[in-house]
Parts: structure tokens; sequence; C-alpha cells
């Protein structure tokens, strides 16, 4: 049951020969009880100058995942990038993996490790898709350095750290809620109309393909139930070539609920849970839309001091305070100063985004073609091993005399 | 709610056309003239009654005409299997297993649920699953008419029920047979009566030991089949509707994507567009696998469960055929040693006697004849289920594979 990987990188805009693909792999779990992890290895195959070799492996554990996302976030969330989500940190999955005992690791946890594992491999080319943060030091050192990394401990979500990160996410929604802002700019209002269709959709169409998983899960269940029951019948049956055609159809079922396993399966990994990356880094870009309306707030606000510190002057000029003229003429000049500054960072974060946009565009089309491209390969590959199952049956069923 | 649903195009007319061609799901192996033709031409659905038109067309001189056509009920049917059931004559037989009642329930509830939901699902959906279950509907119907006329067609074949004279009375009485379904006193009675008859079955076949190894045989085997058939007919329901459930969620997912598409705009919707529309089509084609392996599979299964039943029943009645001769005989032995009434007992234990080695002899054919039988239509059923699956498989494989050619390009 492997995951599909993603298509070898091009790099967008420069050298078109450049490429680099990222797996993520065995699974290991380090350590026994509440303070055990998972690791797995990274391995980095790419010809980009910049990195010491050509393919290598190092060994990471999930927080450092995390630490990562948070690195680039805080890095480059203001230059108007958007960041490719890490995978959610998933309480109850993780920590029957870390009371479990291997030996009796349930077909539940490996499921959940294995998704896990996928959904840790997506990230990784997806962020390394991204020129400017594949370049980034913090980047660079994850896939390279082959030591531990320094423990990322202010991910974890019971930290003090991740507390005041749940603070500040709260204060966050509620401004994101409060603050409607005066968009003067066409291009942000029809995007931002475009970003909240899409999510809705997405989000109604990986609800049905969710819907298809575990219909195909259960089509693969009575399936094998069925062919069970068949081969207790082909026992039964006292006439010998019905009994022989019978067992055969036994079989033959047999290997279509194998079939139908290994379609759920692409129908899950495939289909459902790329799509839903999708929603999440539509997420994403709401956060860098959100940006640039708290950039925004900043310099409306400094426009209203920056009047109050005007007022202040002109009172103290009219009341001839020439001591206290002269602080509010400084105040003034720092306000104006201010007003300038963040004015500026408003225009480029703009700019910034639609640029990012631009090319996040470009990369999510062509994402979407591949998965739907992959998909339909394997859909194909399901019907024609069903193909050759029933061409095997036939002259069995013909041989009954 | 189900009723205002039907109102556009079902309403309460529903005819199936069957043309007069049998099923063929149980080949008597009986004669194979064309003295006796009967056939159920057409069929009307209202509300809750099914009104089936049985159509008789016979060479036979105790007919009145040549060609003629009643309507019957579904509770007519049962009457005429159960006056060959009681029938003594017919105890060496095999009884045809009657026709299931139609039941069109599990479809109403569906549409019901489906009316209920509308609001949450797209216009486009929402006809798309409406005409799923009037599919489906349909092909209950059509499946309900095949059982009832597989009943008359066995019973038309077979050299001694043909003449039978209820069975006359069924085919050419123009009228109403009166048959009015059980009151509750009935219901109770024919439930205890059913009762009666299984606890003897199991004291019988525990206590009376069989003189005659191969009907042993067949009894152990008569059992062990029907429980594992029965198991698989339930199995084989249930894998085909999870088939069905697959078709069906196709749906969802062709037309979240086309809504998908149109949000995208002109960079993916014509890609969109394309893969939304085969998988409408994959979905049609995935539910005929479904429907072809309910008919093909299922419905062989169930009919051999049902046959095997009655299978069942011939040898409880020959087994107490034979505990009635073996006390016959006691009688005799009983009435010698007192030297009273020997005549009569000596009648008696003859009659048992012959009563006894008619239905042996009878039945040892019958049971042949249903391994034929069975045999016949396992063999035909599991090559058109393999045909038709191979089929369908070659039809989605070919679909995907013109999708993939000729998705535009970016």
């Amino acid at each position: 049951m492997s995951s599909p990987k993603l298509q070898l990188n091009q790099v967008e805009g420069e050298g078109s020969d450049e490429y680099i693909q990222i797996g993520v792999s065995d699974p290991q779990k380090i350590g026994d009880g509440m303070s055990s992890y998972m690791a797995y290895k990274v391995t980095t195959k790419t010809n980009v100058s910049y990195f010491r070799k050509k393919h290598w492996s190092v060994m990471r554990r999930f927080s450092d995942f995390l630490g990562l996302h948070r690195k680039l976030n805080e890095k480059h969330l203001h230059s108007g990038r958007v960041i490719p989500p890490a995978p959610e940190k998933s309480a109850i999955g993780t920590t029957k993996i870390k009371l479990g005992s291997d030996k009796n690791a349930d077909s539940g946890s490996s499921d959940f490790i294995e998704r896990r594992r996928a959904a840790l491999e997506r990230y990784m080319n997806r962020t390394s898709a991204h020129s400017t943060l594949r370049a980034d030091p913090d980047f660079r050192e994850f896939i390279e350095l082959d030591a531990e990394l320094p423990r990322a401990t202010a991910t974890s979500a019971l930290s003090s750290a991740g507390v005041l990160r749940l603070f500040n996410r709260v204060g966050e929604t509620v401004n994101k809620m409060t603050f409607k802002m005066d968009e003067s700019d066409q291009w942000f209002e029809e995007k931002t109309q475009q970003i909240e269709s899409l999510d809705a959709q997405l989000r109604k169409l990986q609800g049905s393909m969710e819907g298809l998983v575990n219909y195909r899960r259960d089509l693969a269940l009575s399936t094998a139930a069925f062919a069970k029951a068949t081969a207790v019948l082909s026992s039964v049956e006292e006439h010998s070539s019905l009994s022989r055609a019978l067992h055969q159809l036994s079989e033959s079922t047999e290997r279509t609920h194998t079939i139908h396993h290994a379609q759920a399966d692409a129908d899950f990994y495939v289909l459902s849970e790329n799509t839903k990356d999708y929603i999440h880094l539509i997420a994403a870009v709401k956060d860098v839309f959100h940006e640039r309306v708290k950039t925004f707030q900043t310099w409306q606000h400094s426009q209203i001091t920056l009047a109050k510190k005007r007022e202040a002057k002109a009172k103290a000029e009219l009341a001839g305070r020439m001591d206290k003229v002269q602080q509010a003429q400084e105040e003034v000049s720092e306000w104006e100063g201010k007003v300038e500054r963040s004015q500026e960072e408003f225009e480029r974060i703009s700019k910034a985004i639609k640029k990012e946009m631009e090319q996040f565009d470009v990369m999510r089309v062509k994402d979407f073609r591949d998965m739907i491209i992959k998909y339909l390969e394997d859909l194909m590959t399901s019907q024609q091993q069903i193909i050759k199952v029933w061409e095997t049956f036939i002259p069995e069923a013909k041989a009954i005399s | 709610m189900a009723g205002v649903l039907f109102q556009d195009g079902m309403e309460d007319v529903l005819h199936a056309e069957t043309n007069g061609t049998k099923s063929g799901r149980s080949d008597t192996v009986d004669l194979n003239d064309s003295s006796l033709q009967v056939d159920i031409s057409d069929a009307l659905s209202e509300r809750e009654k099914v009104k089936f038109t049985v159509h008789t067309k016979t060479t036979l001189p105790d007919y009145n005409k040549p060609e003629f056509s009643v309507v019957r009920q579904h509770e007519e049917f049962i009457w005429l299997h159960d006056r060959f059931e009681e029938n003594e004559d017919y105890g060496g037989y095999i009884i045809p297993p009657p026709p299931p009642r139609p039941d069109f329930d599990a479809s109403r509830e569906k549409l019901q649920k489906l009316g209920e939901g509308e609001g949450s699902m797209t216009k486009e959906e929402f006809s798309k699953m409406k005409q799923e279950l009037e599919a489906e509907y349909l092909a209950t119907f059509k499946k309900t008419v095949a059982m009832h006329e597989v009943f008359l067609t066995r019973l038309a074949q077979h050299i001694v029920f043909r003449n039978d004279h209820n069975f006359k009375v069924f085919l050419e009485y123009e009228q109403d047979l009166s048959v009015r379904t059980k009151n509750k006193k009935e219901k109770v009675e024919g439930l205890f009566k059913s009762f009666n008859k299984s606890t003897d079955e199991i004291l019988l076949g525990a206590t009376q030991k069989d003189v005659d190894d191969y009907f042993e045989r067949e009894k152990t085997f008569l059992l062990e089949y029907h429980t594992a058939i029965k198991d698989t007919t339930i199995k084989a329901d249930r894998m085909t509707q999870s088939h069905k459930s697959v078709a069906d969620s196709y749906i969802q997912l062709s037309s979240g994507l086309s809504q998908l598409g149109t949000i995208e705009g002109p960079r993916l919707e014509k890609f969109i567009n394309k893969v939304a529309d085969t998988f409408e089509k994959a979905r049609k084609v995935e539910g005929r696998v479904a429907s072809d392996e309910d008919l093909k599979l299922s419905d062989t299964l169930r009919y051999y469960v049902r046959d095997g039943s009655a299978a069942k029943d011939l040898l409880y009645r020959r087994l107490r055929c034979l505990a009635n001769y073996e006390q016959a005989n006691k009688n005799l032995d009983r009435a010698r040693a007192k030297n009273k009434d020997v005549h009569a007992a000596e009648l008696a234990q003859q009659n048992a006697c012959e009563k006894f080695e008619h239905i042996s002899n009878k039945a040892k054919e019958e049971l042949n004849d249903f391994k034929t039988r069975r045999v016949q239509a396992f063999k035909k059923n599991l090559i058109e289920l393999a045909e038709l699956e191979l089929k369908h498989a070659k039809a989605q494989a070919q679909l995907l594979k013109s999708c993939l050619q000729t998705l535009p390009e970016e």
C-alpha cells in the first residue's frame, strides 16, 4: 500500500532542468510510554546547486516537522507567501501509538501511521516546490543536517508557548471577524470571493470522496464475505463439476475483493487526502490575505495617530506653549515616517501576494490535474484486473457438465 | 411523500413487457412440447397491489379456448400453491416453491428519504438520484413478474401437475378466485401448523431410521446445502447492495466536480467537466454491474434456497409415510396376535406400503431432477454473470482510457 509520490517538481522560472523530490519513509517508534515518539526517514533527491549532495537521508521526528512549519510561517508569512500547512496533530492517534506496544500494533494504528507518513511526504514536497521556502536556511537544515535537530518543544500543544499561541489565534479569529477592510483593490475583492467559494466547494467535494471511500471499503469486505460463503457452498455441493466451478467463483471473488480494497486505498490517498490538503492550503492562503489586512489596519491606525499628533501640535502652537510645540513637532515627524513606512509595507505585501498567487494558482491547477489523472489511471488499472479475473473464470463455468 | 414523488411519470400504471419469454431460471427437464404454454404478458402496479395478466396458449382438449388471458393477484398464486401442497397424490413430487410476495417497501422508503433530503442537494443531483431509484423500483417490479411466471411455467411443464384441476381453474376462470388473505385466526392456525410440521420434521429426522441409504444421504446433503446456500444468498445480497452504493456515490462526485469547475473558471473548467462526465458514465456501468449480479447471482441462489426447501419437504413427507408404514406393520402384527380386525389391519398395511413405495420411487426421480435442474441453472447463470461482468469491466476500462486520452491539455 504505497501512497503516490508527487511527480518530480519542475522549478518555476529557474533552470527547468532542476528538480527536488523528498520521500518520507520507515516510520519507527523510538522509546516507550508517554515520552516515546515517532521518527521518520527523510530522503532527498535533487540536483539543485546549493545542496551539498545529490541523494541523502536524515532522521526526523514529528515535532521537527511542526517546528519547521512554525519557523517558515514566522519568517515568510508577512512577505506575502503562502506557507504549506503541516499535518495536523492528533492527540488520540499519537497517544495510542505512544502507549501501544510494537507487538500488537492493530490495523487502526498502522493505518494512522501510514496516513501520517503520506501526509508528511506531501507536506515536504509542497514546501520544497516553493522556490523561496526551498532556499530558506531552516528548511535546508531540516533536510540536510545529519544530526538531531534541537527539540522544538514549543510546538507541544500543552506547553506555555502552545497556550500562548492558542490565545493569539483566538484574538486573531475575533479580529478577522470584526474588522471589515475598506477594499479598494478589485483584484483582492474578487480573489477573496473566489477563495471563499473554492473553500466551500472543496469541503463538499471532500465529503463525497470520503463517502466513496467508505462505500468501497464496505464493498471489499462484503465481497470477501461472499467469497468465503461460496467456498463453503462449493464444499457442500454434491455435483462435482458444479462444486469445482463454485470453488473457482470463490477464488475469483476473493481476488476481486483484493482489487476493491486497493482501489479504496487509491480513493482515499489519491483523492480524499489530497483534497483535504487543498482545503488546508486554502486556509494558508486566507492567512496570508489576513496578514495584508493587518498591515492595512496598521497603516490606518498610524494615519489616525498622525492626525491626532498634528492636532496636538496645532493646539500647542495656539496656546503659545513653545516647549510643547518642539516635542509635538518631533512626534509628528515620527508618525509621518510611520505612516510612510506602513503604507509601503501594505503596498509591498499586496504586490507580493499577487505574484505569489499567480504561482500558487499555476501549481494548484497542475496538482489538481495530476491528482485526477493518477486517480483515473488507478481506476482503469482496477478494471483491467477485474477483466482478467472474469476471463479466467468463464471457461470454468462453461466446464460444468 | 412517496406518493407525491410518484406523481410525474410513474403514477399507478407500471407495465412490464415480459413478452412471454421464460427467464429460464429453472428449466424443468419435463416435456418440452408446446401443448400448454403459460406466461405473464402484462402486469400492473397499483398502489399496494400488483395485477398479473396470465396468458395461456394450449392445444389440450380440456380447455374451452385455444388462447385466453385472466388477471390474477399474488394471493391467488399462493392459493394455487397451497392446493398442490396439500394434495396427497402429489406427495412424491417436489412442489414448485411459491413466488415471494411483491415487496416495494425498500424502494418506497428510499424514495421517501430522498424526498426528505431534497433541500440539501443540487437539482441535478436530485433528479439523478430519483432516476436511479425509479430504475430500482422498475427492476424490483420486473423481478416479481419473472418469479410469478417461473412458478407457472414449472407447473405447466410438469407431466402430472399440468393436468391438475385447480391449475386449470387458475388459468381459465375469468372471475376472481375470491381468495381472501387469511384472517387473524387462520394466520395463527397456519403458524401453528408450520411449527408443528417443523418440530415433527426434526423429531422424525432424529428418530426415524431410514431403510434406504440413498435417502439418508440425500437428507444430510439437503440439510447442509440449505444452510450453506441461505448464507451465500445473504452475503450475495449484501455485496450487491454495497456495489450499488459505490455506483450511487459517483453521482455526488460528478456533480461536486461540475460545481468546482464553475468556480475554477476557464483554466480548469473543460478538464473538470470531461472528468465529471466520465464519472457519470462510469456510474451507469457500475449500477448495471450491481443489478446484473443481483439478477444472475443472487436470484439464482435465492431460488435454490426455496427449491431446496421444497425438496426437503418432499423428504419429510416420505419420512412421515415411512413412519406410518411402520406403524401399520406394528398394528397388523398386533391384530394378528389378538386375531381381531385382521382384514382391516391388512388393508391398512397394504395401503401404507403402496403409498410409501410410490412416494419413494417418485421421490428418487424428483431428487435427480432437482439436481439436474440446479446444475443447469447455475451453469447458465454463472456463465451469463461472468460474461456480463467482463463486458462491464471492459466498458469501464475503455471509458477511462478514452477519457485519459482526450483530456484537454492545459
